[in-house]
């Protein structure tokens, strides 16, 4: 009989030992009395988004892409370099703010944007001779040769944090030069509508090529600006 | 007695222990595995989603007429860490690579939806986990055409210039699409142009079919590409629902990865969309979908080293037992042809006849089809190996 009752009492002891422990470490509060009763909690709405972060996702502020490097030379010459690296990653998040799917692009600032300098500037989107040589077109307003183009399908895509994901209905762009007034943006990134609703994506490897003129001056200072952009289609 | 009072204790201890680590872990398991997940980053979304449209609620839908006025709202949002200036502009849309929706840049000229939209605030700060709303008005012309107009709505943090900085800078921005269609004649038409299967260096194939919009709205099409073995089982599917925009053509690139089977494999791309008038942007017309289906590719892939072991045995295991097939079918065309008619005679059965011809007494009942016990009555005709 009395061991019976020890037994009983070895299960409450060791059930009310569990809970408290398993409360304690789970990080639950437990409110035994209270004399108010307004609680309040606010889930900020989700947006969709891209954006170059590290690999342990925390943006990277002044992002770069190095690209091969080029010396003087007679004739027109192709650079190259790749767009997303282990530590500076093309990342996506969608927190179910486009289930219909969503587009990542990558564009320049300006379709008449060129590789600016102090001294000899280059085109980034110049179609004419494989890019080398500036065509005279009047779609193209500048005169300056170089042509950038983006192979998004080289690179590798993998699922971000979200580990239940899937990269399944996410297909990377095809190779696009920029031509300017008809490619003027270049997709890397699809998500289509059966894609995960909640997810995140990142993608390495992007490569990218630039064509530079033949006689171009050497300098240091070439820049451009480029605008990575999701849109939920 | 103090020693039975002391084990007691001790018991009752480790009873409590081994229950309290049993129900600790129980609980710990069937405790609902909540991971937090962190949503940062800067954007918006549609402020008023409609409940009869659920596409409402990431992009903006509206069927105006020409002349008229629509009232919106886009919920600019901050999730990020720090707080943050966004630009909040309006935009037309341009194709991108593939027939994607793409947006057009702010130094671009704006010409149809983008001009229709005006925002009663270009700019939002925002500290961070805050959102605002920023309402904004879509101002259709007289004269704007018959079908499906589209814009955007773009949220673009606010830099500061840092001066010219060499190499390439990127900015990231947020597109929220805005479809506005005018009613009258709307077709709804598409047409595939193409399908290509290609090699990699890695031996993976990039899956490439090509789909025109040959109406004037844009279509969300249900885009497939099936591959399938040489003998019609499917090997894997790829696709998905994509919107084909007003006169383009949109291509995707679906990845195979190198099959690891190899062998003769065969790609079908099949499209299926609704053609109805009913249908639109996040509308279904719940009718019968129209159904296109591309040419068939075929293409072969070499295989993986481990199917190739694997094929390798069994092509071996199947030479064999065709070697051993053949060997006993030209065994049984030999006895047919060679083993000759001997009657039995008194006192000889199976045993002692098997040891006369020097052949297994099994052998010999088979070719004879004798059955258990194997008896023979004198003067019974059996067949026997020929007299060597």
């Amino acid at each position: 009989m009395i061991r019976k009752a020890l037994g009983k009492l070895n299960i409450a002891i060791a059930l009310t030992l569990a809970v408290v422990m398993t409360g304690g470490l789970g990080g639950a509060t437990y409110v035994l009395a209270s004399s108010t009763s307004n609680f309040t909690q606010t889930i900020n709405a989700g947006t969709l988004a891209v954006d170059i972060v590290d690999a342990s996702y925390v943006t990277v502020g002044s992002p770069t892409m190095a690209m091969t490097a080029a010396t003087f030379s007679f004739t027109c010459q192709t650079i190259t370099g790749s767009f997303g690296t282990a530590s500076q990653q093309i990342y996506v998040k969608n927190p179910d703010a486009a289930d219909a799917g969503w587009v990542v692009s990558l564009a320049a600032s300006a379709p008449t944007a060129v590789w600016n300098s102090v001294g000899t500037d280059f085109d980034f989107n110049e179609a004419g001779s494989a890019g080398c040589v500036d065509d005279g077109a009047t779609t193209d307003a500048d005169a300056f040769g170089g042509q950038m183009t983006v192979n998004p399908s080289a690179g590798t895509l993998a699922v971000g944090q979200c580990t239940s994901c899937v990269v399944t209905n996410v297909s990377k762009g095809s190779s696009a030069a920029f031509v300017e007034t008809t490619t003027n943006s270049i997709t890397v990134l699809t998500g289509a509508a059966l894609s995960d609703d909640i997810g995140d994506w990142k993608l390495t490897g992007v490569s990218i090529s630039q064509k530079i003129p033949k006689e171009q001056p050497a300098a240091s200072d070439y820049n451009i600006n480029m605008v990575l952009t999701i849109t939920a289609s | 007695m103090e020693y039975l009072r002391v084990k007691k204790l001790k018991a009752r201890l480790v009873g409590i222990s081994v229950m309290s680590v049993l129900t600790f872990a129980l609980l710990g398991v069937s405790a609902p595995l909540a991971r937090a997940i962190e949503y940062g980053g800067f954007g918006g979304r549609p402020a008023f989603p409609r409940a009869d449209n659920p596409r409402t609620e990431s992009i903006f839908v509206h069927t105006l007429n020409p002349g008229d006025v629509q009232e919106e709202g886009v919920l600019t949002v901050n999730n990020s860490a720090e707080r943050k200036t966004m630009l909040v502009y309006s935009v037309d849309s341009t194709p991108s690579t593939g027939g994607a929706f793409a947006c057009e840049q702010l130094s671009e000229t704006k010409d149809d939806v983008g001009a229709w939209i005006t925002l009663e605030k270009s700019e939002v700060t925002l500290e961070p986990g805050t959102n605002e709303l920023v309402p904004f008005t879509i101002a259709v012309p007289t004269n704007a055409s018959v079908g499906e107009h589209n814009g955007c709505i773009i949220i673009q943090e606010k830099k500061e210039q840092k001066g010219e900085q060499a190499g390439m800078s990127l900015s990231f921005r947020t597109g929220l699409r805005v479809a506005i269609t005018i009613p009258g004649e709307l077709e709804r038409k598409l047409e595939i142009v193409g399908f290509t299967v290609t090699k990699r260096d890695d031996g993976s194939f990039l899956l490439q079919p090509k789909v025109k919009n040959l109406g004037n709205v844009s279509i969300d099409a249900d885009a497939q590409v099936i591959t399938r073995y040489f003998f019609g089982l499917t090997h894997f599917t790829h696709g998905g629902q994509y919107p084909i925009l007003r006169g383009d053509t949109s291509d995707w690139n679906f990845e195979l990865k190198k099959p690891f089977w190899g062998g003769w494999y065969r790609s079908n791309f099949i499209v299926e969309y609704d053609k109805n008038p009913e249908a639109g942007v996040g509308v279904k017309s719940g009718k019968e979908l129209t159904r296109l289906e591309g040419p068939s590719v075929w293409f072969w892939s070499f295989p993986t080293p481990a199917a190739l072991a694997i094929e390798i045995v069994i092509l071996l295991a199947l030479a064999f037992g065709g070697f051993l097939f053949w060997l006993s079918q030209k065994r049984k065309r030999w006895i047919k042809e060679n083993w000759v008619s001997y009657e039995v005679k008194s006192g000889e059965d199976i045993k002692s006849l098997a040891e006369r011809f020097d052949v297994s007494w099994k052998l010999l009942a088979r070719v004879n089809k004798l059955k258990p016990p194997y008896a023979l009555k004198t003067g019974e005709k059996i067949k026997v190996p020929p007299a060597k």
